[in-house]
């Protein structure tokens, strides 16, 4: 079972509808995409786990990095945004910021060169939790006024209310959601897409025309377009667990 | 991978409705991973984190207080030793000010001594000049005494008596100093 498992992670793809198409290769529709996130899963929970399983007084370089990181989102993202009460959201906060930075950066891993996240499944799922949490929050918080809140402005004309509630509501309700998802989801299947097309195109060129050096200016181009795709699954890690913060923020602290 | 194999997949007809909508058992299975890696990570990896921060924190904090222990114990032994040096000080002041007290009234009683005896010096030469000032002038009273009765002897030319003469000298010296001293 393991060698068609570690086959399949690090698979090179048939043909080029493999970019979108991942048939199962287990029972219960595991595929690819899920051997990864549970891959990721594993990764996640060692990455944070590893470096604090034996006590020490001084930390080890990876120590230091991972203590770095976790207190970043600690409180670069959930104490300044959430406020006092952001270590209640902190169970969500944080393995959402490592395992999507993880899920995002399998997009560039040597052998498996596929972000999770480019598949719809994680993003919608988390997209998904994030609503519901931060509807929950803002009814536990405020009961029923909290829908009123959010879609009424303050000072807004009685006639305008016609459209403003129905803007609100779906900016709210419908909207924040879908675009967490889909700002996720698009950012790396195009990133996933950009590199597949460079590094073809590189193939194509050093397998049919090995003598023209040409495959050179698109080769050099995936290289720029890898290290560019490392800055963003960085950065769409942090800034889907940023929006998740604000959100919450947002129904704890309605202003309407 | 042949350029053939690309083309027809790239040119094969489906609708991009299925890129957007999630599939059915990756959205479980990525359910099911994330509550498996929030229970790992709760369960597991923030305590251990959590623990080895509090741990550091207590250590710093224990380091903290014997460094200020030791610091107090510094400041203890400055204080001190500064102390001992103020005093130490002090009481070299005070001997110097003893010293200089002494000094003081030593060279004023030697003032005193030699200026007493200076004086004394002083009187007894006055009162030796005094005394020889008195015997030599005894002594010349007595040659001019001689003196004179020799000429009158030889002016005379007889012997006349010599006590008589030399009260007559001697009362005209007498008359001679009082007519001085006027």
């Amino acid at each position: 079972m393991t060698v068609p498992i570690l086959a399949q992670i690090v698979e090179v793809p048939s043909n080029v509808n493999h970019l979108f198409d991942w048939p199962a290769v287990l029972p219960f529709g595991i595929n690819r995409v899920v051997l990864l996130m549970f891959l990721a899963t594993l990764v996640t929970f060692l990455f944070l786990y590893l470096p604090f399983r034996q006590p020490r007084v001084v930390p080890s370089k990876m120590g230091v990095v991972v203590e770095t990181l976790v207190n970043f989102v600690r409180n670069g993202i959930a104490r300044d945004i959430i406020g006092p009460e952001s270590a209640k959201y902190e169970w969500l906060l944080i393995p959402m910021f490592f395992w999507l930075l993880f899920l995002n950066l399998f997009e560039i891993t040597p052998l498996i060169h596929f972000p999770v996240t480019s598949r719809m499944a994680i993003p919608a799922f988390l997209a998904g939790l994030v609503w519901v949490t931060f509807v929950f929050v803002g009814l536990k918080k405020h009961g029923l006024s909290y829908i009123k809140n959010s879609v009424i402005p303050p000072g807004v004309p009685k006639p305008l209310l016609v459209l403003v509630i129905p803007i609100d509501f779906l900016s709210t309700f419908v909207i924040r959601p879908i675009s967490l998802a889909v700002r996720l989801f698009a950012n790396m299947i195009a990133g996933h897409i950009m590199l597949a097309v460079f590094f073809l195109t590189t193939a194509s060129y050093f397998v049919f025309e090995p003598k023209i050096v040409a495959f050179a200016i698109p080769l050099a181009f995936a290289i720029v377009i890898t290290a560019f795709e490392i800055f963003v699954a960085v950065l769409q890690a942090y800034i889907f667990t940023l929006l998740t913060a604000v959100y919450i923020e947002s129904s704890i602290n309605v202003e309407h | 991978m042949s350029p053939d194999v690309l083309i027809l997949a790239a040119e094969e007809e489906k609708s991009g409705l299925f890129l957007i909508l999630p599939d059915v058992s990756e959205l479980i299975w990525g359910a099911v991973s994330f509550v498996v890696i929030v229970f790992l990570v709760w369960k597991l990896a923030m305590p251990a984190l959590d623990r080895a921060l509090g741990d550091r924190q207590k250590a710093v904090v224990s380091q903290l207080e014997e460094a200020e222990d030791a610091k107090g114990a510094a400041e203890r032994l400055r204080d001190d030793y500064q102390r001992r040096l103020d005093e130490g000080v002090e009481r070299a002041d005070q001997m110097m000010e003893a010293a200089r007290s002494d000094a003081e009234s030593l060279r004023q009683e030697i003032i005193d001594r030699a200026e007493a005896e200076a004086a004394q010096i002083t009187e007894r030469a006055r009162a030796e000049a005094e005394s020889e000032r008195t015997r030599v002038l005894e002594e010349a009273r007595q040659e001019i005494t001689s003196l004179s009765l020799d000429i009158a002897e030889k002016v005379v030319g007889t012997q006349i008596d010599a006590s008589g003469h030399q009260d007559l000298v001697e009362r005209y010296i007498r008359e001679l100093e009082r007519e001085t001293a006027e």
